[in-house]
């Protein structure tokens, strides 16, 4: 699992050959990429920024990629199409969509592990902080690269999200007497394991509460309770 | 709120209980508002007899009020009083709640409570010579209003009737035709605002105000007088259990309000208190909300705060109870038979627990039961479910960011903070938009290269009505359901017998157990 980027910042590397063997539409090519630092730009936002015929600004990318100055990386955003960047940046977080991101798409797997073990520290610990979690997960060596306080933070606030998790205030006394009053820390919800489904609420409990055909139905129209499929399997005893 | 769907509903359930014709009028009353009788004829097209019946039985079933309006007279003739009828949605869609209603008294009072209630549901209004007097009243006149109990004697009902009175679960009936004066022009330039809101607020105040006007004074509402007549034939008046020393005035109001030498017994009408039976059911509601999260010793504690706190309760819709010190709340904990055992340092440790979530607010050392939080946190579960099972888990965890933070949020963040792929994320807000869950609003940014953003929030209010109507949808499309499967089940001669009342029962408790819980949701969204 160690898809993990570093920090946000412009890394300049050592470039690849020098730009004097270069032709001139080539450096052309290479100067307005690389004049997007860490951005990068796509094939069509070439054109619009610099008057040369497509098949010329395809021959010189081929020629920039093949001496190293420039890289092809995933743009989140157009997966399908290719996106350029200077060898010497690293992409930005909006193209690479950030630290959960591998090859443009959501390291959804690592996600839901790193998930229900920050579920599983903070049930153990029955009140934690953000740091009690961090500090956990550390020692506990899930993941081969190091998490950031911040990447912490993001997965309890989806525990929260799914509802496996409540953010609170500690009042200093009982159950977070170790803890200072007024520090937020999260505490696991009811008596349900993780991933167990929240309550049935009255509504979404039959059929008319999860139809998705709800604002077209009406009593005597071509949607409605006595023609309704959803109803015909829910009586079907 | 009297939503699209609300009316329907209404209208559904006053046909099942009364017809046709009394639905029709009924129907008139909560789409146009407050009418005279001659307009709801001509509205209904009934004729003037069927109009008047029906506004009678309506009337006896308290689902509508009439009142005089006072208005100004043509041609300075002064002013001129009309007769208007205005439909009370409340009280209809408390005609669900019955069984829930016998179901509370069932638990705090006596089977002979429980009957009396149900005779006063049944028949919406009675007098107490009504409810007491079986033998004079019904049977030869051919219109006896009191359920079968040969064996019980005349104090036992009186009894019950009293008990009942005193845990105010009946109340004296409002007048029959409240005079609403016009409003001073003080009144009306305190009220100005916005063009719609006033209109709101206007329509709010006049029922309101009808209410106001027709509800028994404060002193009277749960009060029984009654008239002995001692043995050389004068007239003599007494105080039932329920008149306390010094209450001679208030004697002398009921005096001018009843009919010369009448007393309560014959004139005074009487009725289920749909506010305090409400109130029960909130409590109820609050208690097994919080049991969902807490243990036994917090409900205790939960329990006997609500009890302590009851009667001060000016409305049904009160934010907080009243604040209560740490002894008062242990004294009535103790008092209980589950709490006998509780120790103060249990008490503090349960009400620290009844903290988080905020169900139980301290401020200097006096607690005091937040309503309003439990309230809102059940409504917020209530839609969240209906999220989590009609557009799947990822709109559930974007919906819960959405109503948490409460303010306008961009598609982006929203992916980031929900773990959704950036480029699914749109398609998700955009269908809960649709169905109007999500408010959007477009930010145009222009410069170097134009941007369009989209952001989003969830709008508390509009959410609630909305949810509210696909409610009142739901319970009218579980009615008409059953009404199809049940004709149904005429014409499936093919099945055996047996199979068909087996699929039926099974149909019907279904059904049942579908509407009771609904209508609890719907109490959640409308009447808490």
């Amino acid at each position: 699992m160690s898809r993990l980027q570093g920090p946000n910042s412009l890394k300049r590397k050592r470039p690849g050959s020098t730009s004097d063997s270069l032709t001139e539409h080539e450096r052309t090519v290479h100067d307005v990429i690389q004049s997007k630092q860490d951005m990068g730009m796509s094939q069509r936002d070439m054109k619009r920024e610099i008057n040369l015929p497509d098949n010329l600004v395809t021959k010189c990318l081929k020629s920039l990629l093949s001496k190293n100055l420039i890289k092809e990386v995933k743009n989140i955003q157009s997966r399908g199409r290719k996106h350029f960047i200077s060898v010497e940046f690293e992409p930005s977080t909006e193209i690479t969509g950030g630290a959960w991101y591998v090859e443009g798409s959501l390291d959804t797997e690592y996600i839901n592990v790193l998930k229900e073990q920050c579920w599983r520290k903070i049930y153990g610990l029955k009140v934690a902080t953000l740091e009690g979690v961090t500090d956990a997960i550390k020692r506990s060596n899930v993941s081969q690269v190091e998490l950031s306080k911040q990447q912490i933070e993001e997965i309890v606030k989806a525990l929260v999200l799914d509802n496996e998790v409540m953010e609170v205030k500690s009042s200093g006394t009982g159950e977070f007497a170790s803890i200072p009053v007024g520090k937020v820390c999260y505490k696991c919800i009811g008596k349900r394991g993780y991933g167990g489904e929240p309550k049935v609420g009255a509504l979404a409990s039959i059929p008319c509460g999860v139809c998705p055909q709800i604002s077209h139905c009406t009593p005597d129209g071509i949607i409605s309770p006595k023609t309704c499929v959803y109803y015909q399997k829910w009586l079907d005893f | 709120m009297v939503t699209h769907y609300g009316i329907k509903y209404t209208v559904n359930l006053i046909t099942t209980h009364f017809g046709d014709l009394v639905a029709k009028v009924c129907e008139c009353l909560l789409r146009k508002g407050p009418l005279t009788l001659r307009v709801i004829v001509r509205f209904t097209e009934l004729t003037s007899s069927q109009v008047k019946n029906s506004l009678l039985v309506l009337i006896q079933h308290n689902c509508v009020q009439a009142f005089i309006l006072e208005q100004s007279g043509d041609d300075g003739d002064g002013a001129k009083l009309n007769t208007q009828y205005i439909a009370l949605f409340n009280n209809i869609i408390h005609r669900w709640r019955f069984p829930k209603f016998l179901t509370i008294v069932s638990q705090k009072l006596d089977k002979q409570c429980v009957e009396l209630l149900e005779a006063l549901l049944l028949h919406g209004r009675l007098t107490l010579k009504q409810m007491t007097d079986p033998a004079k009243s019904g049977q030869n006149e051919g219109n006896s209003f009191i359920i079968p109990w040969d064996d019980l004697i005349l104090d036992a009902v009186l009894e019950a009737f009293i008990k009942l009175l005193n845990a105010h679960f009946i109340e004296r009936c409002p007048a029959s035709e409240p005079v609403l004066r016009k409003p001073t022009e003080e009144a009306s330039a305190r009220r100005r605002g916005p063009k719609s809101a006033k209109i709101l607020k206007e329509k709010e105040t006049l029922e309101q105000r009808v209410l106001e006007a027709a509800a028994p004074s404060k002193a009277l509402r749960f009060l029984l007088v009654t008239q002995t007549e001692p043995a050389d034939g004068g007239k003599d008046e007494s105080n039932s259990s329920s008149m306390t020393p010094g209450e001679k005035r208030k004697h002398d109001a009921l005096e001018s309000e009843s009919e010369c030498g009448a007393t309560d017994e014959q004139v005074v009408l009487w009725r289920a208190n749909f506010e305090e039976l409400i109130r029960r059911l909130r409590h109820k509601f609050c208690t097994e909300n919080v049991k969902a999260h807490l243990d036994d010793g917090a409900i205790i504690v939960l329990g006997a705060m609500l009890e302590a706190t009851r009667s001060a309760e000016k409305k049904v819709k009160t934010e907080n109870s009243v604040p209560l010190s740490l002894n008062s709340i242990y004294e009535k904990v103790i008092k209980n038979e589950e709490g006998r055992n509780i120790t103060f340092d249990r008490l503090r440790a349960s009400l620290v627990q009844l903290s988080c979530p905020p169900f139980v607010k301290a401020v200097n050392e006096s607690y005091s039961i937040d309503f309003k939080k439990i309230i809102e946190l059940a409504q917020n579960e209530e839609v969240e479910s209906i999220v989590l099972k009609r557009y799947g888990r990822d709109a559930y965890r974007m919906f819960r960011l959405l109503s948490n933070t409460d303010c306008l949020l961009e598609t982006d963040k929203i992916a980031d903070a929900t773990f959704v792929e950036k480029k699914d994320t749109p398609k998700i807000l955009f269908k809960l938009w649709k169905d109007d869950y999500l408010h959007m609003e477009k930010l145009q940014l222009t410069g170097v290269r134009q941007s369009q953003f989209l952001l989003w929030r969830v709008n508390k209010d509009t959410l609630r009505e909305h949810v509210l109507d696909e409610m009142f949808h739901a319970a009218l499309n579980l009615s008409q359901r059953v009404a199809y499967e049940l004709e149904q089940e005429k014409e499936l001669l093919n099945i055996p017998q047996d199979k068909r009342v087996n699929r039926l029962r099974k149909v019907r408790l279904l059904w049942e157990s579908s509407q009771m819980k609904l209508d609890d949701a719907i109490m959640l969204f409308h009447d808490f």
